[in-house]
C-alpha cells in the first residue's frame, strides 16, 4: 500500500469517525446522555407564560393514558414544572441522585397519588403516576379494588407483562397490578427510561 | 507495514482522546480500573453496586482491625457482572472473604448501557470481560463497541475538553481502596415506601448468579458473606429480606443486614447520609465498618497484619491520602456553609 493511498484511507476513515455525530447521541463525560433514542419523542413541554397553571398543565401533557387530578391532567414524559404549579406543594417531597449521574430523580406524593420525575437536561419529566387508594380513578373511571371485569369491560384484554395487565398507548404503559381479580395497583409508567 | 502501523497509531489515540475519562464528572466509572494498579494481597473483596462503594470504608478495617480490604464495587453493578468481577479478581488474588451487597438481586435482565459501561470498561481484557459484556449488554448495545470502543464514542468529538486531553494516558486516583468518599450531609426525610410489585420473587437469572458466586467462593476455599447496606432507599422490600434470609440459612452463608442494625452501629440518619438516605457519608461509612470488622474478625476469623512491614508502610500512605481528602472535603463542606 503506497503512502498516499494510505493517508487517504486514513482521513476518509476518521472523518467517517468522527463526522456523523447527529445521528445518535453522545456518551460524553456524562454518559447518562446514552439513549436507545427512544426519548425522541418527548414532548416540548413549552408554554406561553401567560396561561393559567391548569391550562399549562393541560399543556404539557403529552401521550397516552393520562391521569387527572381534579382539574389538571398529568401525562408521562410530560414537564414537570406546569403539573407542579397547578397541583400546589406535594405532602411530601423525596429527591433521590441517581447512582454516579447528575441529577434527581424526584418523588411528589399527594395524598392519593404519587408522581416520579427523571431530569431531561435542565427539565423534570414524568416518568410514573401512582394511585396511592380508591380516592381517585383513570381517566376512564378504574380505581382500586375495582374489579378485573370492570377494568377489561374499559380497557379491553390488556396484554400480561410481568405479573401486571398493561395497556400500551403512544409509548407509555398503564398498569394494573391484581390480587383475586381486584385491583391493587395501578401505575402510568413511561416507557422512556 | 510502517504505514499500517501509523494507521493504528492514530486510531489508537483518537480512541483515548474520545474515550470518557471519568476524572471530573461521573467519577464513579474510574472505580473498576483502580484495583489492577494495587498489590493484590486483600483478605477481603467487596462486589456489588454503590452501596459497597459508597457504605463502607476499607481504612477502618485496616486502621482499627488490620484487615486489608478492597472494593469492587461500581454504580447499579449487576449480579452477573459481580460474578465476573469475582472471577477476575481471583486471576490475581484469593481472598479469605468476598462480600456481597444483596439489593443487586432485584434485577434480572440487562438494564442501561451507561452503567454496563462504567462497570465493564474498567476491567482488563480477558475471557472474564467477554462473558461480562456478553451478559450485561442491553438490546442495543454490540460487542464490537467494546472491544473497539471508537466506535460508540466517535461523536463525543464536539464534547472533548481539557480533561480528555490531560488523562488520556493516565487517571487521578477517586478511590480509597475502592471506597468513594463523601463527607457532606443531607438527612433523610420523606423516603417514600416501595411500591407494590406484582411479583415479589427475584428472578431466575439473579439466582443462577448468585449460586455461581457461591460456587466460585466455595470452590476456592473462600467465605461468602451477604449484606444489604443501610440504604433507605430503594426500598428493600420485607419478600426480599426473606428470600435472602432462606438463601443464606439453605447455603450456610452469613448475611448481615445493616437496615436492621441502626442501633447496634450508631447509624443516625439525621447526619450519616449525604443524599438523604441513599449513600452513607464519611461518618455513616465509618460507623458500620466498625462494625464489619468486629464480625470480620470474630466471625470470619480474620487475622491483625498491622504488625507486616510492608503492608503497614503501604497503608501509611492510603490513610495519609484518605485523611487529606478529608481535610479537603471536610473545608470545602465548611465554605459551602458559610456561603
Amino acid at each position: 500500500m503506497c503512502k498516499k493511498t494510505a493517508a487517504i484511507i486514513l482521513t476518509a476513515g476518521l472523518l467517517a469517525l468522527t463526522g456523523c455525530g447527529d445521528s445518535e447521541k453522545v456518551i460524553d463525560g456524562n454518559i447518562e446522555n446514552v439513549t436507545t433514542g427512544s426519548r425522541s419523542e418527548e414532548p416540548t413541554g413549552e408554554m406561553e407564560s401567560s396561561q393559567a397553571p391548569e391550562q399549562q398543565a393541560e399543556t404539557a401533557v403529552s401521550k397516552g393514558y393520562v391521569f387527572e387530578a381534579g382539574a389538571v391532567t398529568v401525562g408521562v414524559d410530560a414537564d414537570m414544572a406546569p403539573v407542579l404549579q397547578a397541583l400546589g406543594d406535594p405532602a411530601s417531597y423525596f429527591e433521590a441522585a441517581s447512582c454516579a449521574f447528575e441529577g434527581l430523580d424526584k418523588i411528589y406524593t399527594y395524598s392519593s397519588f404519587e408522581i416520579d420525575t427523571y431530569p431531561q437536561q435542565d427539565r423534570d419529566l414524568v416518568s410514573a403516576i401512582i394511585l396511592k387508594d380508591d380516592s381517585v380513578t383513570t381517566a376512564e373511571g378504574i380505581c382500586i379494588g375495582d374489579s378485573l371485569e370492570k377494568l377489561q369491560e374499559t380497557y379491553g384484554d390488556g396484554v400480561q407483562e410481568n405479573g401486571m395487565l398493561v395497556y400500551e398507548k403512544d409509548g407509555m404503559k398503564l398498569c394494573f397490578i391484581l390480587q383475586d381479580d381486584n385491583i391493587i395497583s395501578i401505575e402510568y409508567r413511561s416507557t422512556a427510561l | 507495514m510502517g504505514t499500517a502501523v501509523i494507521v493504528l497509531a492514530s486510531l489508537y489515540l483518537l480512541q483515548r482522546l474520545l474515550m470518557p475519562k471519568y476524572a471530573a464528572d461521573v467519577v464513579e466509572g474510574a472505580l473498576i480500573a483502580e484495583y489492577y494498579g494495587e498489590e493484590k494481597d486483600h483478605d477481603v473483596v467487596f462486589i456489588g453496586d454503590c452501596e459497597v462503594y459508597e457504605n463502607f470504608s476499607p481504612a477502618v478495617l485496616w486502621q482499627d482491625y488490620g484487615i486489608n480490604s478492597y472494593i469492587r464495587g461500581s454504580a447499579q453493578q449487576l449480579i452477573w457482572q459481580s460474578y465476573y468481577l469475582l472471577k477476575d479478581t481471583l486471576r490475581y488474588e484469593k481472598p479469605q472473604v468476598v462480600i456481597f451487597n444483596v439489593l443487586a438481586m432485584q434485577y434480572n435482565e440487562p438494564q442501561r448501557e451507561a452503567y454496563n459501561r462504567m462497570t465493564l470498561e474498567g476491567m482488563r481484557w480477558s475471557r472474564d470481560k467477554a462473558d461480562a459484556i456478553r451478559a450485561s449488554m442491553t438490546e442495543e448495545e454490540h460487542f464490537l463497541d467494546y472491544v473497539f470502543p471508537l466506535l460508540r464514542y466517535h461523536s463525543r468529538w464536539s464534547e472533548l475538553g481539557a480533561e480528555d486531553v490531560e488523562y488520556m494516558f493516565h487517571s487521578p486516583q477517586i478511590s480509597h481502596n475502592g471506597y468513594y468518599m463523601r463527607v457532606d450531609v443531607k438527612p433523610a426525610e420523606n423516603v417514600p415506601e416501595g411500591r407494590i410489585l406484582a411479583d415479589y420473587r427475584f428472578g431466575e437469572n439473579a439466582w443462577a448468579y448468585l449460586d455461581r458466586i457461591t460456587a466460585l467462593c466455595r470452590e476456592n476455599d473462600i467465605r461468602l458473606i451477604l449484606v444489604k447496606a443501610p440504604s433507605l432507599y430503594p426500598y428493600w422490600y420485607d419478600q426480599w429480606e426473606e428470600q435472602i434470609e432462606g438463601y443464606a440459612a439453605e447455603n450456610d452463608l452469613l448475611y448481615i443486614n445493616f437496615l436492621e442494625l441502626v442501633e447496634e452501629t450508631g447509624l443516625d440518619f439525621t447526619t450519616d447520609t449525604y443524599d438523604a438516605g441513599l449513600h452513607l457519608n464519611l461518618s455513616g461509612a465509618e460507623k458500620i465498618t466498625g462494625y464489619l470488622g468486629e464480625v470480620l474478625r470474630q466471625e470470619a476469623g480474620l487475622k491483625d497484619r498491622r504488625a507486616e512491614e510492608h503492608l503497614a508502610r503501604v497503608w501509611d500512605g492510603k490513610i495519609e491520602a484518605y485523611e487529606q481528602e478529608k481535610e479537603r472535603q471536610y473545608a470545602n463542606t465548611a465554605l459551602d456553609d458559610s456561603k
